[in-house]
């Protein structure tokens, strides 16, 4: 009798075939859009490239050019100048083709169109060029004999920092809307387990009216509709993953197979939140669906959906938000397969999705049982 | 009226749930509002360090002073995982070890191991950062080499180092804003996404049981043209959408602590008429009949797509060309750009708000000329007729 309620729970969902369609395009066309507009946001944004600035010589200052030239060539140069007459520069400056212009003079200043980290490295550049002056005047005046010594020390390129290494995951920032989307597909499946309760209960529905006088046993039809919800669901996680793996080319890190089972297992946890606020009183179905999608949106909002950084101010300030919050969990699993190289941190939160799971499957259950109906 | 009292009967069936959605997302705006800082990244010179300091020499510690004065020093946890969830979720730009022994080798001119980074890219705050380090320590090592005892060095290398160097500033840039019309602006700036959601998830459901084919039917065969029909209902949802827009142009006050004034009266235009073009875009959807769980999966596509690709939720300098030119192909795109104006990211031009404001404006009108014609289509679409039994 399972396995007959099984099949036909599964006929059924693919039968809804409208809702399984969108469950499949949301991801397809979402993570499409966030893709086009990512893209090079990171190359563009985030990785260094050296700053575009304009030197205007207003006097002969053969040191000045000797430093901007050392910083300004081979491959890793800080800058890339660009040696012309004043009004050109500010051309430039105000076309934005530049971040600064550099006076050389007697004197050295810096001329700024707006306030940023380029503008901050060149005015560093400017302060460091004042700085080995004043060295070099000060050992010219009080020990001339250690003059070379100072400018070779000066002169010197100094590499004072070691990079350790942190994770050979992708560090890009914007991957994490692509693990926010996963997530939202996943706790979108609260639509499909709320109808799992509104099937089943005989004030709303008139197939719950139906089920409740049938003589199957209501354990038996709705483990198997949790079931056959369950792998509906999964099919559309699996479908979600690829797209963005294979199509989009969107770096998950190397276990993408945990990838598949972290969202697999989300999409199931979805699916019971559904099942669990659809069995949560007499309430409409519209009145159901609404809330449905208020909690997941909220879950989403707080996971960083929206605002990126939104999860690291809720850890910083309310950390326990980020270990309940259904959304957070999942896109939390794909971060921690991504950037840590041990499963402790993903077990855990592989561990709370079962948990989450569980939990609202059972009071789903409990609460959906047992009615019985005057009138209906 | 009757079609009017009709819709305004069945929208109170549905204010529970409207208000809840309302109540959501006017939560959702003034967190977003008030815990935005993404604009700290881009425009902040000081930069977010952690120190770890296991020298505890005074060279040290007058390196983390130092540090300390040109930037903002930030505490954390010495665990590689802590480390590693501040980086990424941009917390600290960099994470610095001064090495045991960094002293003594600073004293010996060895520039070798004395520091350790932590940091995820080669960005420009790692390159700000280790180029700040490099000249600290190059200076340290050039009073030494000038006859200073390494304490003295590092002294010398501190005052050095506290002097600042004037900068001059082209005025080409817009006038920055003042705090509370900036807030005012950040504010607005969410608005189409919390708008669009609303009126979709609110006014979709109810204009559904204006157009269910039942009551549908029943309209077109009384006395009622389907002319009046649909002024009525446009009549019916105006109301509602002005009464929604009020609302969250109410919320602003107490969100951001002040009356609008000046030109933050245009946002207010701005956000009318992009509330129109969301009111707009739920009557032509609601006329194709979608199921209602389907809304809202059509609501988080078309909002989420639509402002991530304006720069509603990414700022628009931070998008590539060519997105902004497909931009451009959606009102979300032209509703920012009044707004970067008022944010004063970008030089304000009257003339041009208004013009902007007049394509926005051209995005109702289509869709309000579509969603008549598609009306007016299902009306003249003759039914099939039933074969006799």
């Amino acid at each position: 009798m399972f396995l007959h309620c099984l099949k036909y729970e599964l006929k059924t969902s693919l039968r809804a075939r409208d809702l399984i369609i969108w469950l499949i395009l949301f991801p397809i066309v979402l993570g499409t859009l966030f893709k086009v507009a990512f893209g090079s946001i990171y190359e563009k944004n985030t990785l260094f490239r050296s700053i575009p600035a304009a030197v205007v010589e207003t006097a002969e200052n053969p040191y000045f050019r000797a430093a901007a030239d050392a910083v300004s060539a081979g491959n890793d140069a800080l800058f890339s100048l660009t040696y012309t007459d004043e009004q050109t520069a500010l051309g430039l400056l105000k076309n934005k083709e530049i971040s600064g212009i550099l006076y050389a003079g007697d004197t050295v200043s810096l001329t700024v169109g707006g306030s940023g980290i380029q503008q901050s490295i060149l005015k560093s550049f400017v302060e460091q060029y004042g700085i080995s002056e004043a060295v070099i005047r000060k050992a010219a005046e009080q020990n001339p004999e250690t003059l070379p010594a100072v400018t070779k020390a000066l002169s010197a390129e100094i590499t004072a920092c070691t990079r350790v290494p942190l994770t050979d995951g992708n560090t890009d920032p914007f991957i994490q809307y692509f693990y926010n989307l996963i997530a939202m597909v996943a706790i979108f499946g609260s639509v499909t387990g709320l109808h799992i309760a509104i099937d089943y209960q005989a004030n709303l529905s008139l197939l719950g009216a139906r089920r409740s006088c049938a003589s199957v046993p209501t354990a038996v039809s709705r483990t198997a509709a949790i079931l056959g919800s369950w792998l509906t669901q999964a099919v559309c996680m699996v479908i979600c993953v690829s797209y963005l793996a294979f199509v989009l080319k969107i770096d998950f890190g190397s276990r993408l197979p945990q990838v598949y089972l972290a969202a697999v297992l989300g999409g199931c946890m979805g699916v019971a939140m559904g099942f669990f606020i659809g069995s949560i009183g007499k309430l409409s179905q519209n009145a159901k669906v609404g809330i449905a999608m208020t909690v997941s949106m909220t879950c989403c909002f707080l996971s960083g959906l929206m605002i990126g950084n939104m999860k690291a101010i809720l850890a910083e300030k309310v950390p326990w938000v980020n270990a309940v919050n259904p959304v957070a969990v999942i896109s939390d699993s794909f971060y921690c397969l991504n950037l840590y190289s041990d499963y402790r941190r993903f077990t855990v939160k592989i561990i709370t999705m079962l948990i989450l799971t569980a939990a609202f499957t059972v009071l789903g259950i409990i609460l959906s049982g047992r009615k019985k109906y005057a009138s209906i | 009226m009757q079609v009017f009292k009709t819709f305004l009967k069945v929208l109170r069936k549905h204010l529970g749930i409207s208000a809840l959605y309302i109540v959501l997302f006017m939560a959702v705006g003034a967190a977003m509002t008030l815990m935005d800082d993404s604009r700290q990244m881009f425009e902040q010179t000081r930069l977010d360090i952690c120190v770890f300091d296991e020298d505890g020499t005074p060279e040290s510690k007058a390196l983390c002073a130092l540090i300390g004065q040109k930037h903002n020093l930030v505490t954390l946890e010495k665990n590689d995982d802590v480390i590693l969830d501040a980086l990424y979720y941009e917390r600290v730009n960099y994470v610095l070890t001064i090495k045991r022994g960094y002293g003594e080798k600073l004293a010996a001119g060895d520039t070798e191991g004395l520091l350790e980074s932590r940091h995820f890219h080669e960005s420009y705050s790692t390159v700000y950062t280790e180029q700040f380090l490099n000249e600290y320590v190059g200076t340290v090592r050039a009073f030494i080499a000038g006859g200073d005892s390494p304490a003295d060095a590092v002294a010398h290398a501190e005052a050095a180092f506290a002097k600042e160097v004037s900068v001059n500033t082209a005025n080409f840039e817009p006038t920055r804003s003042s705090d509370s019309q900036n807030k005012t602006a950040l504010y607005f700036r969410y608005l189409p996404y919390l708008i669009f959601s609303v009126l979709m998830n609110v006014l979709c459901p109810v204009l559904l049981v204006m157009n269910k084919k039942e009551i549908r039917s029943r309209t077109d065969c009384s006395g009622i043209r389907p002319g009046r029909f649909t002024a009525e209902v446009f009549a019916g949802t105006a109301l509602f959408v002005i009464g929604i827009w009020l609302l969250f142009v109410a919320v602003s006050v107490p969100v951001n602590g002040c009356m609008y004034q000046g030109r933050m009266w245009l946002a207010v235009l701005n956000s009318f008429v992009f509330t129109l073009f969301s009111a707009a875009f739920a009557l032509l959807v609601s006329s194709f009949s979608p199921a209602p769980n389907i809304i809202n999966i059509i609501t988080q596509i078309v909002s989420l797509g639509m402002c991530f690709l304006c720069g509603v939720f990414v700022d628009q300098s931070m998008l590539g060309d060519g997105v902004l030119s497909a931009a451009r192909f959606l009102p979300a795109y032209w509703y920012i750009r009044v707004n970067r104006m008022l944010e004063g990211a970008e030089v304000y031009d009257g003339q041009f708000a208004a013009k902007v404001i007049a394509i926005e404006a051209a995005f109702v009108v289509v869709l309000a000329l579509l969603t008549v014609m598609l009306r007016k289509s299902h009306v003249r679409t003759p039914k099939p007729q039933r074969k006799p039994a």
